[in-house]
């Protein structure tokens, strides 16, 4: 699975100490209950400047010109030990002076709510003309024009009609209310709203600077601040983000309002995640800007203490997340935390729902995570005001849990907290601190390999908007990209199958619809498309045609960068075959074949022994660890059941299927083939080629393979690759599945499991077995009839009970087959038509070569016997099977000579 | 100590008496736990709330006091990671103060 990325974060503090006066509801609401109050006379003296604001250790570290860890050394309290040589602009963001703020709210006014005198709009728009990140703001021409006589500006704050701007004390201008009596269009509350939107749009301009993103790529903005918009009619109706997007120029997205008090931010992450996941939107941006209400919220507290008032800027963010880039943090949408409604209020039920749960649930110790990024407010703002050092609360309660939970040694209590956390340093802005201020930071020290693993928390109090007494909490992880990395894409638990695209016969659309689907179906594979084209939303190796495709799915499999792969044509050696898995119509049923291409050994009756073993391995790899086995009806099924049987009773865990049929027994029908009765139906290559495409497109009128997940994956002792078979005629849902299939036998380690099944069978005495059915070929040996009684005679068990015939001799030469050479075991006798010459056993290969050409039309039976003779006639070539049958495989140089040979000596 | 919650308290003595009640806290600090332990047995020392000169005489107990009271499995449960979390020491000490003999 690709997951979104964090493609860049910005931040913005603006300075607003006249805001903490006139707007912060701590003092308007002292005004109003308590005029004449000795802390609102007080409050002045200890307002900061703005180079002490930007000099204040923590406003660096939120604008990015320090990592939190600097906080650490620098001595408390930060505001006595100032950053020299500090600056505004920050590596993520800025720290506006309030005189400029004021040009952006006037800017973002559409409706000629803003007034301002004269000299002063003058002197901010020369400002913000040359401003790098708002400096083509359309609107910065309303500055240009309608100066308010600053007398107008006056009556109209003291009539209450408007809401002051006060500046360095004067007032400079003010912002009018938006409806004669609608209170949700009161001076107060449009001011509020201006502001927030102003803050958020200077922010979503630094975003687009400093990463470069054009403003006509957004498609979607999400806005999660703590303020409403709308009239008396729908307050809090919205639409704040595309109100944002429109100062910024984002004139190709749409946008909506997240809401979850200090948890909105992170609620509004999953979501942006989750909509680029989708494919709904490619680029998505989360935004908001600061809120005014909340400034100088502890400021009686910080001046009883003799403190300045610390809470003097408005906070601001803005979070680009887009589709994976193989480079930036990845947004692990596949476990977000969160409070359910029914978690319980004790802190302890609130950490386990929103950290140790999802953490669980995606199998990541807790341990595992480098650090937690959860409620960042600075300490020098609460710690006076009473409410102790948040983030440090939060560590110490994750680290607690820990314990309690054995992760964790309680006397390393303290070394984790220290380990997991960072200091404080976001303004309390409500929703600012939440999570969101460490993204920069963290997007910047996983590409540099310092980090690689982080939760980011948002938690909100949801109990403030007085309609329920419930508490929220979310979470998400942020990881570094693996960026392809075999190791890495199983650490994140999504495995990629690679499809070849070319060869099949209803064209590369159908493959690819397929494809689509098996992502669509099985959120735990990601399909690589290895071809010439391919949709959004699938990843694309590019390939100009079959041969290319093979090559590179051949490649990447073996780089790890492809954990399985689906193709149309393969040449497995002789001993691996494939195990397809079908519908049985029936019941619906899913049941494997066993097997359906390839030749687990030349000998059919060998063969079919392998494949039950095989396909157990299989099963067990797809998760059913007692799978029940039947042996279909064909020649030699008794011969299997022997000794399965024989293995079963040495020690091997072997569970029998039982036929449907009145007689039972572990000898399959055709009815239990339809019946779908046995979980693995053992036959020969070439019956359970015949039964996957007759079980898959049947309904479909025949041409085109519909149901069941194709002829599966090539497996056998030493095969370490899965590479997953389907035919030329199989169709979208069959690809599909075999997508799926392949996925499955790649996170079950297949090969694992087989070395391992054949391990245990070999332990019962499989090599014996194996022999035994080999059997001496002798000359006295019938070569034809014992073959030919089979089909011709009953179908019953009477015919299957027919004398153990050497298994060479009932391949379908049989007629022709020669009588072998006495004990010459596995390997078959020459070809008589070769001249009746015994040829020899043994020969040297030549030196290999890179065998891509298929020779096709040897007989199975002397397969290996015309390997050999190419050998001596000094021919690289291996022996294997392909789609319809035995080959040859030869380098391209060599095919002619190759024909030649193998015609001289009348192979072919 | 909250305004309202000191109103309860009171509401709370006067019909059941101050023999058989007793306050259980649950706050994070020892400063503010000593602060309601005081306002509930001598009356509110802030003189804001409904206790300003009531001397109700009850015995406030922090909840990491009445640990072997509690069912083992509900507090490791409900309480054991906020116990590590906080000072647990100072707040015990704090709010033992404010009980008297």
């Amino acid at each position: 699975m690709r997951f979104p990325v964090i493609k860049g974060a910005a931040y913005a503090l603006i300075h607003a100490n006249d805001m903490v006066l006139h707007q912060g509801s701590t003092q308007t609401s002292e005004a109003r209950l308590n005029p004449g109050s000795e802390y609102l006379k007080a409050l002045p003296a200890h307002l900061r400047s703005f180079q002490e604001v930007v000099a204040y250790p923590p406003n660096q570290v939120y604008i990015g010109n320090l990592r939190p860890a600097a906080l650490k050394a620098i001595p408390r309290p930060w505001r006595e030990n100032p950053v020299s040589g500090a600056g505004r602009e920050g590596k993520f963001g800025e720290i506006m002076p309030l005189d400029e703020f004021y040009g952006l709210v006037k800017a973002a006014d559409m409706f000629d709510l803003v007034l301002m005198e004269g000299n002063y709009q003058k002197a901010t728009a020369a400002k913000l003309a040359t401003h790098s990140a708002v400096a083509d703001w359309k609107t910065l021409a309303a500055l240009e024009k309608g100066y308010a006589p600053p007398e107008r500006i006056r009556e109209l704050v003291a009539g209450g009609q408007a809401e002051p701007m006060y500046l360095a004390g004067q007032l400079i201008g003010c912002v009018r209310k938006a409806h004669d009596f609608d209170a949700a269009l009161s001076e107060h509350v449009m001011f509020e709203n201006l502001v927030s939107k102003a803050s958020a749009a200077f922010c979503l301009s630094l975003l687009l600077r400093k990463t470069g993103l054009p403003a006509t790529a957004v498609e979607y903005i999400i806005e999660c601040s703590e303020e409403a918009c709308g009239d008396m009619n729908q307050r809090g109706g919205g639409n704040f983000a595309k109100a944002i997007g429109e100062l910024c120029g984002c004139v190709n997205a749409t946008g909506s309002d997240t809401r979850g008090f200090c948890a909105g931010p992170v609620h509004a992450l999953v979501e942006a995640a989750a909509l680029v996941r989708a494919g709904v939107y490619r680029d998505v941006v989360v935004v908001a800007g600061g809120a005014s209400a909340k400034l100088g919220m502890n400021g009686k507290d910080h001046v009883r203490k003799g403190l300045p008032i610390l809470e003097d800027t408005l906070g601001a963010f803005a979070v680009h997340i887009g589709a994976d880039d193989g480079l930036s943090p990845i947004l692990r949408i596949d476990i977000v935390g969160r409070h359910r409604i029914g978690s319980g209020a004790a802190p302890q039920a609130v950490m386990r729902a929103i950290v140790t749960d999802p953490l669980d649930q995606g199998g990541i110790p807790l341990a595992d995570v480098d650090c937690f990024s959860a409620e960042l407010q600075n300490p020098e703002i609460t710690e006076p005001a009473g409410a102790g050092d948040v983030p440090l609360s939060n560590y110490k309660m994750i680290a607690a849990l820990g314990v309690t939970r054995k992760d964790f040694a309680r006397e390393d209590l303290a070394k984790v907290v220290e380990r997991i956390g960072m200091p404080g340093f976001a303004p309390t802005q409500g929703h600012i601190p939440s999570g969101v201020p460490f993204l920069g930071h963290c997007r910047e020290m996983m590409l540099e390999g310092l980090l690689r693993r982080v939760m980011v928390i948002g938690k909100g109090s949801l109990f403030l908007g007085r309609l329920t007494n419930l508490f929220d909490g979310v979470s998400l992880v942020v990881e570094k990209n693996p960026g392809g990395g075999p190791e890495d894409q199983a650490r994140v638990g999504r495995t990629r199958v690679g499809l070849t695209l070319a060869g099949s016969e209803h064209g590369e659309a159908e493959m690819l619809r397929g494809a689509l689907l098996a992502q669509e179906r099985d959120p735990a594979v990601e399909v690589v498309a290895i071809g010439r084209a391919a949709p959004p939303g699938l990843a694309l190796v590019e390939a100009a045609d079959a041969e290319a495709a093979r090559e590179k799915m051949e490649s990447m499999l073996a780089s790890g960068e492809l954990d399985a792969a689906v193709t149309m044509h393969y040449s497995f050696p002789i001993g691996v075959s494939t195990v397809g898995r079908v519908i049985a119509p029936a019941l619906g049923r899913g049941m494997y074949i066993a097997n359906t291409t390839g030749a687990s050994d030349t000998s059919r009756i060998r063969a079919m022994l392998k494949n039950a073993i095989t396909a157990i391995a299989v099963a067990k790899a797809c998760g059913n660890e007692t799978p029940s086995v039947g042996i279909l009806n064909v020649e030699g099924a008794r011969q299997v059941e022997r000794a399965l049987t024989d293995l079963r009773d040495h020690g091997y865990p072997i569970r029998f299927a039982a036929s449907g049929r009145a007689d039972g027994g572990a000898v399959m029908r055709g009815n239990d083939l339809l019946r779908g009765g046995p979980d693995i139906m053992v036959t020969d290559s070439l019956t359970g080629n015949v039964i996957v495409k007759l079980l898959s497109a049947f309904t479909a009128g025949g041409d085109r393979e519909t149901l069941g997940d194709g002829y599966g994956p090539g497996a056998g002792e030493g095969c370490e690759r899965i590479i997953n078979i389907i035919s030329r005629a199989s169709g979208a849902p069959v690809v599909a599945g075999a997508l799926s299939y392949a996925g499955a036998c790649a996170r079950g380690d297949l090969p694992g499991r087989v070395a391992g099944e054949f391990a245990l069978a070999r332990k019962a005495g499989l090599d014996k077995a194996l022999a035994e059915l080999a059997g001496p070929v002798g000359p006295a040996a019938p070569a034809g009839p014992a073959e030919l009684a089979g089909p011709a005679g009953s179908v019953g068990p009477a015919g299957a009970s027919a004398p153990s015939e050497p298994a060479e001799l009932a391949g379908p030469a049989g007629a022709s087959a020669p009588p072998g050479p006495a004990g010459a075991g596995a390997l078959a006798a020459p070809a008589q038509a070769a001249g009746g010459e015994r040829k020899e056993q043994t020969a040297t290969p030549p030196p290999p070569k890179a065998v891509s050409e298929e020779l096709t039309g040897v007989d199975i039976l002397v397969l290996e016997d015309a390997e050999r003779a190419l050998w001596r006639a000094g021919i690289y070539a291996t022996a294997g099977m392909g789609c319809t049958g035995p080959v040859i495989l030869v380098a391209a140089a060599d095919k002619e000579k190759a024909i030649a040979a193998l015609k001289t000596a009348r192979f072919l | 100590m909250d305004l309202e919650n000191q109103a309860r308290v009171k509401a709370l003595a006067e019909q059941y008496g101050s023999d058989d009640l007793i306050v259980i806290l649950g706050g994070a600090e020892a400063e503010s736990c000593g602060l309601t332990a005081e306002t509930v047995s001598a009356g509110d020392p802030t003189f804001a709330g409904p206790l300003a000169g009531v001397p109700l005489g009850l015995k406030a107990y922090h909840i990491f006091e009445l640990k072997d009271e509690i069912d083992p499995g509900i507090y490791d449960e409900q309480i054991a990671m906020m116990e590590m979390v906080m000072d647990a020491d100072a707040i015990k000490g704090e709010v033992t103060t404010y009980r008297g003999a």
